[in-house]
Formats: structure tokens, sequence, C-alpha cells
């Protein structure tokens, strides 16, 4: 799961970096409107964290950007404006959804995690894949009924995978969910991580189509 | 002031009137006095340089001499007297001081039957000595001719009192309708229910009506200016609050004190925003409770939200104040619904009644005036329904309207609005 992060302040901007990096996010962080913009508009992520207090541009102007450039991304706005006219105005703007600051994180994670779940077209928090489960709420996996040891990149990558089974996953696109901006990435090392999870999960759930990408199997 | 005026006026009339009647008094006696010098002279013609008094002349002229039965005269020279036989006792002289007096001098006494009298006198020097002349008239005479005019003028007088007071009284109320009306004006900012004062005054007013303006129009943007520190402060120490939650997530205890400022920031906020009431608004409803269900259904995704208002039902609640009396309402419904929301709305006469009700476990019979009372610190009542409700009940009090708890039919809470119609 890659997040947008928009958030100006300089204290609070890296301690939420850091809360959803420990929940195996990649996280980009934007400080201002105009990065924010920048960003969301050019990169590929699966959700947005949005601040509505921001220099340069407001957040409601930058979702209005966001949405005007066809960028359909789910985005949570997170904002110490606790008035329901500022909720109102952010979901008319196109936010899915709309948190209070302070919060927890435990909220914030789930909140995103059901707005990324609920963007890849699923109903009901839980997925199935053959002898795969994935619980979206808590993030978890679980082979068999039993829980699933991941590394932040394999659960990224499984995630996606996951949450778009049955269909073919672009490799650029699978790379641009679960690396940050500024990571150095290369195909190779999506490979690697692809072949660590065939050994844990079994190696017919995952597929290659050649020359395109992954495709999660089973029923 | 009236009263003041009234007296004034009365006291210039009672002075007027005392002028007159003197005046008056005076062209009186002064005709007497001629006439009683007339009389004088007549007996000065009738002696001679000798003193001596010519009676056949005297005879001649007695018709002119006896005017009245209360008019007497007296010759008193080396001769003896002569005269009005009871003629009246005069008050001592005053003291003629050399040079002797050339001409009549008034004197006053008292006859023994007819009460007061008014004389003049003259001496006239003679070869045997001073021969002194008298002529009295009483003093009626003077006194009738007084009174008589003196009562007509009085009645004169009270009637231009009566109705230049009349006029005073008249030209007050007149006069004051415009500052009245200013002080109308005034208690309608005051009460909220007009911004600025009518400009278009008699021009006296129109420099007070500007400053007036100028006065409510500061007051107005020194209270926003409050209301927008306090939001801006409590807005500000948000970021902050939410950092330090952060750092304090596997520390209950402490996080529990952050948990304290975050409900008091918000208890502080919900109070500046609820400090400035604009009962002059006129706001829409279906518009602001179509936004808010959209909003609440983003939120509580599970939940299914009805909306049943009529497009013309417009309510006198600022556009903010009524977002957030129906946003908590609606978030507290969507929070405790199993799945159903309804929010209908209809009008009834002055008013506009809005009922948000829920399908969940409902509250108590018992607990349900607790939990909405107005004034009951909103921090003390947790998260649940109670905050949500302490708000809106506050918020719909200062609007002078009511908030009612009942049983919904299913069984959920049902709270119902009385909101004031624009």
């Amino acid at each position: 799961m890659r997040i947008l992060l928009v958030e100006d302040d300089r204290d609070l901007g890296p301690r939420i970096a850091h809360a959803l990096r420990e929940e195996r996010c990649a996280v980009d962080l934007a400080a201002d409107g105009i990065d924010a913009a920048h960003l969301g508009e050019t990169e590929s992520y699966d959700a947005a964290v949005l601040d509505l207090g921001l220099p340069g541009m407001d957040g409601v102007a930058v979702l209005r950007a966001w949405r005007a450039a066809g960028r359909d991304l789910p985005v949570l706005v997170l904002t110490a404006r606790d008035g329901w006219s500022d909720k109102v105005a952010g979901f008319k703007a196109g936010a899915d959804d709309y948190l209070v600051k302070p919060f927890r994180v435990e909220e914030l994670v789930m909140r995103l995690r059901a707005l990324v779940r609920r963007a890849a077209g699923h109903a009901q928090p839980l997925l199935r894949a053959g002898p795969l489960s994935f619980d979206a709420p808590t993030g978890t996996f679980e082979l068999d009924g039993l829980p699933l040891k991941l590394t932040a990149l394999e659960w990224r990558v499984l995630s996606q995978l996951m949450l778009r089974k049955g269909a073919v996953i672009e490799r650029l696109d699978l790379l641009e969910k679960v690396y940050e901006g500024d990571a150095d990435t290369d195909s190779n090392s999506l490979e690697v991580i692809v072949g660590r999870l065939r050994k844990k999960i079994g190696a017919a759930l995952i597929e290659t189509v050649r020359g395109r990408g992954y495709r999660l199997v089973g029923a | 002031m009236l009263i003041v005026s009234a007296l004034a006026t009365a006291l210039a009339l009672a002075l007027a009137g005392a002028a007159m009647a003197g005046l008056l008094g005076r062209f009186v006696v002064e005709g007497l006095d001629r006439r009683l010098d007339a009389e004088l002279a007549l007996l000065a013609s009738a002696i001679d340089g000798d003193g001596h008094v010519d009676r056949a002349r005297l005879a001649r002229v007695r018709g002119a001499l006896d005017a009245g039965p209360a008019w007497r005269w007296r010759i008193a020279g080396p001769e003896g007297t002569l005269g009005s036989a009871d003629f009246p006792a005069l008050d001592p002289a005053p003291p003629a001081g050399p040079p002797a007096p050339q001409g009549p001098r008034p004197r006053e006494g008292a006859a023994e039957r007819d009460g007061a009298v008014h004389a003049r006198e003259l001496v006239i020097a003679t070869g045997r000595g001073d021969v002194t002349l008298s002529a009295a008239a009483p003093r009626s005479v003077v006194r009738r001719p007084i009174e008589g005019a003196l009562w007509p003028l009085l009645g004169a007088l009270a009637a231009v009192a009566a109705v230049l007071t009349a006029a005073l009284l008249v030209q007050l109320r007149v006069g004051l309708a415009p500052l009245r009306r200013l002080r109308d004006q005034v208690a309608a900012i005051r009460g909220g229910a007009r911004e600025r004062v009518e400009e278009d005054q008699p021009a006296e007013l129109r420099p007070l009506a500007a400053e007036l303006n100028a006065l409510a129009a500061d007051n107005a943007a020194a209270l926003a200016a409050a209301r927008g520190a306090a939001a801006n402060l409590a807005h500000a120490l948000k970021t902050p609050v939410a950092a330090l939650a952060l750092d304090l997530r596997d520390r209950p205890e402490q996080a529990a004190q952050v948990e304290r400022i975050d409900r008091t920031i918000r208890h502080h906020l919900a109070r500046a925003r609820a400090a400035a009431i604009d009962r002059r608004a006129a706001t829409p409803l279906r518009p602001a409770a179509e936004g808010l269900v959209a909003a609440v259904g983003a939120l509580h995704r599970d939940a299914r939200i009805t909306l049943d208002v009529p497009a013309d039902l417009t309510v006198a609640v600022d556009p903010q104040d009524l977002d957030e009396l129906l946003g908590n309402l609606l978030d507290n419904a969507a929070r405790h619904a199993a799945v159903q929301v309804a929010l209908h709305a209809a009008r009834d006469g002055r008013w506009v009644t809005v009922e948000v009700s829920d399908d969940g476990p409902g509250i108590p019979a018992a607990e349900r005036d607790l939990v909405a009372r107005p004034g009951t610190r909103l921090d003390e009542r947790g998260d649940g329904h109670g905050f949500g409700l302490a708000i809106a009940s506050e918020l719909v009090a200062l609007y002078g309207g009511a908030l009612a708890l009942e049983e919904a039919r299913g069984g959920g809470l049902a709270v119902q609005l009385t909101l004031p119609s624009a």
C-alpha cells in the first residue's frame, strides 16, 4: 500500500509517516500544497492522506486539482478543522473520508485500508484466494487458517495482488505501489520478492504473465 | 424635561402677569393723581396771596370737588381748617427736606368709614404762612379697575400657559420620535435582529447614527476576531497535540492526559462557535441537510440515511451553526443505529420541526433528560451520545428553539428539534 501523505507540520508529518511505515505502508511525504498537487497528479498511490491547512495551496484546492486531472485515488482528509461545515466542504470537494486531529493511528490505518479495499471493488472486509485469506481491516494474511509472517515489501506486493486477484498487474504498476518515491528500484528486486512469496504461500498462487506482470489465482 | 419646561413657562407667565398688574396699577394711580391734582388746583384758585379763602369761589367749584361719596378735601391755613368733615387722618408726611417740594405730594391714610384712602397734598406759601391743601379718594378707586382687569388677564395667561405646555408636549414627542426609533434600532442590533441603524435620519441625528454604525461594526469585528482567535488557537493546538498523541500511543497514562487536552480544546472550540449567534440568518434547510447526509454517510458507511425535507423550508439559523446542529445529531444517530437513520422536517407555523431518528438501542427515558441538559459541561460526558447532543441542545437554546428526546418507533432514539423559521 503506497500512501501520499500531505502534512505541512514538521513535527507531525514525519511521525505519521513513521507510524504508517510501521503498518507496512510505503509513504511519500509532501509538506506543501503545490508539491502535493504535483505528486498526486504524476505518481501512482493507493490512497492519500490530506491535511487541509497547507502553505502554497489549500488542501481542498489540491483535492479539486486531483479530481479535475482525473485522479480518482481515495483521499482521506486529516485535519484540525472539526466543524461540520468543513467536513461537508471536504466531501463535496471529493474526499472519501475525513478524520479530525488528534487521532489514533489504528483508526487512520483502518480507514485507509477500508478505502483502498473499497476502491478495489471489494465490499466485504475478508478476501480469499485459495488457501490464502486477507483480513483487510487488520491487514493480516492467513494461509490455511494460520498467520502468515511477511516483511513489509512482501506484504505490499501480496496485498496488491490480493486486492486485484485474478487480474494481471503490470510490473511497473506494482513497482510504483511497493516502493517509496525516493527509493532505488529495479525490477530484479521485484522478482526476488515474488520468489520469496512463492516459497511462503506456494508457487502456484502467483502466476507470471510474460512480458506484462503478475496475477494472483485461486477461487 | 417636560415638567421643567412647564414650570419655566408658568414662572415666566407669572412674572409677566405681575409686571403687567404693576404697570396697570401705576397707570390707574397716575390717572387718580391727575384728578386729585386738578382738585388741588381748584382749591388753590380760591386762596389769595394772604392765605385768605375766597368762599364764594369755593362754593362755585364745590360741585367739581364732590366726585363721589368718599371723595374728600381740606384746606388748612392761618384761617383755620375748612373742608370735608370726616377728612381722614393721613399717615405722617415723609420729612420734606429743604428745599420744599413745589408740586403736590402723594399721601396715604385711612378714613374711619371707608378704609384706606389715597391723597394728594399741596402746600402754598402765603403772606400769612403756609396753607396746606389736601384731596383724598378712596383706595378702592384704584383697586377696582386693577382687579377688574387682572382676573381676565390672569385667565388669558393661564390659557397661554396651557397652550404652551401642550405645544411643548407635542414638540417633545415629535422631536424625540427619531431618537426613540434610533433606540429601538440599537436594541435590535444588541438583540441580533439587525446589523446597523438607518442613516437616513434628521440632520442632528445623522452623525450619531453614523457613529453608532461604526461602533456596531467595530463591535462585530472585535467579536469575530475574538471568535476567530479562539478557533485559531484551538486549531493550532490540535496539530501538536496530534503529534504528542502519536508519541505517547504506547503509554496509556500519558495518552489519557492528551485525550483530556483534546476534549478541553473541543469543548472551547464548540463554545467559541456558539458565542456569536446570528439570528438574522436565513438558511435553506434541504441543501444543508443533503450535504450533511452525504458527509455522515461517508463517515459511517454501514448506516443508511434517508432524508425527507421539503425544498421550501428555511430556518433562521446561521449556516455553520445549522451544520453543527444537524451534523452532530446525524453523526450520533449513525453511530448508534443498527442500519437506519432518518431525517424528517416539516413546517409548523413560525417554526420548523426536524426529527433525527435511528433504529439503535435508544436511551432509557430516565436518562434522556440528563443527556441533553444544556449548561452541563460538555466535556463531562465523554463521546457517546452526550457530546453531540449537548452541543446541539446548547445551539438550539441560543436560537430560541427546543430539543426533545423521544423514543423512535422502532425503539431507537428520536431527537426532535424546533427551529425558528426564517
